[in-house]
């Protein structure tokens, strides 16, 4: 989008100009808009699940910026002579299931007919202007909390492929559904330095974006990052998404991956992740207590996975 | 039997699943002599080429590819005769050979296992043993392909240990395909199972059946 002659306006906090989760626009002192949207084709068979998904993707970009939710329109492309209305309807519920479980208001939408089904939501939240968390920020020392496992975009390749057994397939539609509504709560306690969530650039990708032009590096323990039942066996079978190899070739100058880290593991930190967790900075004093209050509060996986390091300029080692 | 697949214009997972199918169905055909022992599989990105590539890894292909145009050509061959009559003494895969080499065709190739049970080499002063046990394992390349594998046990485990001084040729050793064994159970007791970075952590019915099958078993 670079070069495009974007219209200016003071009280827009946070716009198209950084690479952040959604835009901010300041109506005042005390209150500020969040907007974001997102859409895309089924990841999964089962309609309603893909309505849980979609929203809860679409969703997370506020919860990521530290607001709440508030409205949402649908935005819907379907072939309704190929899959029927039945098909729509599922989806739809699915989407507004979780829109009850965020405290959203569903408003309005807008649907066309098109070959190809896609779904998903724009959504409005409001944030206080000076509690608005962005996705650079990290100061020397803090810790990295993730909120949810890693392997989505691997399942999502293997289920493409037929491969994936039930058992697996119901635990990443149940991580993907998960809405990061219960991590936001507990991190919004905190004196958290940056936050974002994981989508398609992968663990390694967005942790590039919250150092990028920084003189700050980052430390990563693969070892504590959590990771999906099966997501390794597929990986090792090739069965890794294109994206995952687009986001290594774009990051790879800035990634430095110490000798025991295999190019499975490798690929898994870069795979593209739908509805990913919530990926914190928090001062390293507080971080095992927000561990425990995260825990507590549902978000079970949560765990620390590094440390920002000023001996690493720029530079994300993973270990 | 050998087969060619041209993945051309088609993205990830496809390339690997019509590998995948092709091997598969190869496999239950009955009609067919044998399994296929070779494959080619022609795509036209990188992603698919590193997929494709690992996943005939995965299935025990030896895999070499080559660059033409824009295109990658893989081929993954299974070499069945090389594995039964070369013992290689890097390669677990080859595990079934072991017995019928080890009396006749190779004999002046031979087979040590080296047993570290400790983290010194002698008794007397402790600093001189643990120097002489570092000076012995950055030595221990001289024997060659006939290293065949290193055992650490007991005190010894604390040589595969992410702050040993050796670890970075024991590292080396290991990606040059020698085979490092460490005792669970001494791991255990020390509570350095996540300390361990080399090797692969073992018991002891391995170690035993892994000595009866050496040549020669060196103790330090």
């Amino acid at each position: 989008m670079c070069g495009l002659p974007f219209p200016v306006d003071e009280n827009v906090l946070i716009g198209i100009g950084t690479a952040d989760d959604a835009g901010v626009y300041k109506i005042s002192d005390e209150l500020a808009l969040i907007q974001t949207v997102d859409f895309f084709t089924p990841i999964v068979d089962d309609p309603f699940d893909f309505g849980l998904i979609a929203a809860a993707n679409a969703l997370s970009d506020v919860y990521a910026m530290g607001g709440v939710p508030k409205t949402a329109m649908n935005l819907v492309a379907f072939p309704l002579a190929k899959l029927g209305g039945a098909v729509l309807r599922e989806v739809l519920l699915g989407g507004i299931e979780k829109l009850k479980e965020s405290g959203t208001v569903l408003i309005g939408g807008h649907s066309i007919e098109d070959d190809e089904f896609k779904y998903g939501l724009s959504v409005t939240g409001f944030v206080h202007p000076k509690k608005i968390l962005a996705n650079q920020g990290l100061k020397v020392g803090d810790c990295l909390i993730l909120t949810k496992p890693l392997g989505t975009g691997i399942i999502n390749t293997a289920i493409k492929g037929g491969l994936a057994s039930q058992s697996t397939i119901d635990m990443a539609v149940k991580i993907m559904a998960t809405l990061n509504k219960y991590a936001a709560q507990v991190m919004t306690q905190f004196p958290i330095t940056a936050c974002t969530d994981i989508t398609g650039f992968g663990l390694l990708g967005h942790l590039a974006e919250m150092i990028s032009g920084t003189e700050i590096g980052i430390r990563i323990d693969s070892s504590l990052v959590q990771i999906l039942p099966e997501t390794v066996e597929f990986a090792s079978m090739g069965l890794v998404p294109s994206g995952s190899h687009r986001n290594r070739k774009f990051r790879e100058n800035m990634v430095e991956l110490k000798s025991n880290i295999s190019p499975v593991m490798r690929d898994i930190l870069f795979d593209p992740q739908t509805s990913g967790g919530l990926l914190m900075g928090c001062p390293e004093n507080q971080a095992e207590n927000l561990v425990k209050r995260l825990i507590d509060n549902g978000v079970e996986e949560s765990a620390i996975i590094g440390q920002v390091d000023e001996n690493l300029k720029g530079i994300i080692r993973v270990e | 039997m050998s087969n060619i697949i041209d993945a051309r214009g088609l993205s990830c997972p496809e390339p690997v699943l019509m590998a995948k199918n092709a091997i598969d169905n190869a496999s239950i055909d009955l009609s067919k002599a044998k399994p296929i022992d070779e494959i080619t599989v022609i795509v036209d990105n990188e992603a698919s080429m590193e997929n494709v590539s690992r996943f005939l890894t995965s299935k025990s292909f030896r895999v070499e590819v080559f660059s033409e145009g824009g295109d990658f050509k893989i081929i993954g061959k299974i070499d069945n005769s090389g594995a039964m009559s070369k013992p290689e003494p890097s390669n677990s895969n080859s595990e079934p050979s072991i017995k019928s080499s080890k009396k006749g065709s190779n004999s002046h190739k031979q087979k040590i296992l080296v047993f570290v049970a400790t983290d010194r080499v002698g008794f007397g002063d402790d600093e001189l043993g643990k120097k002489l046990m570092i000076s012995f394992l950055k030595t221990i390349k001289e024997m060659g392909d006939e290293l065949w594998r290193l055992v650490f046990v007991n005190n010894g485990v604390k040589l595969t240990i992410e702050d040993s001084v050796v670890l970075e040729d024991l590292l080396e050793y290991e990606k040059a395909g020698l085979k490092i064994m460490v005792c669970g159970t001494c791991l255990t007791h020390f509570n350095l199972l996540d300390a361990k970075k080399v090797g692969e952590t073992t018991n002891m019915l391995d170690i035993v059946t892994a000595m009866q099958l050496a040549d020669k078993v060196i103790t330090v």
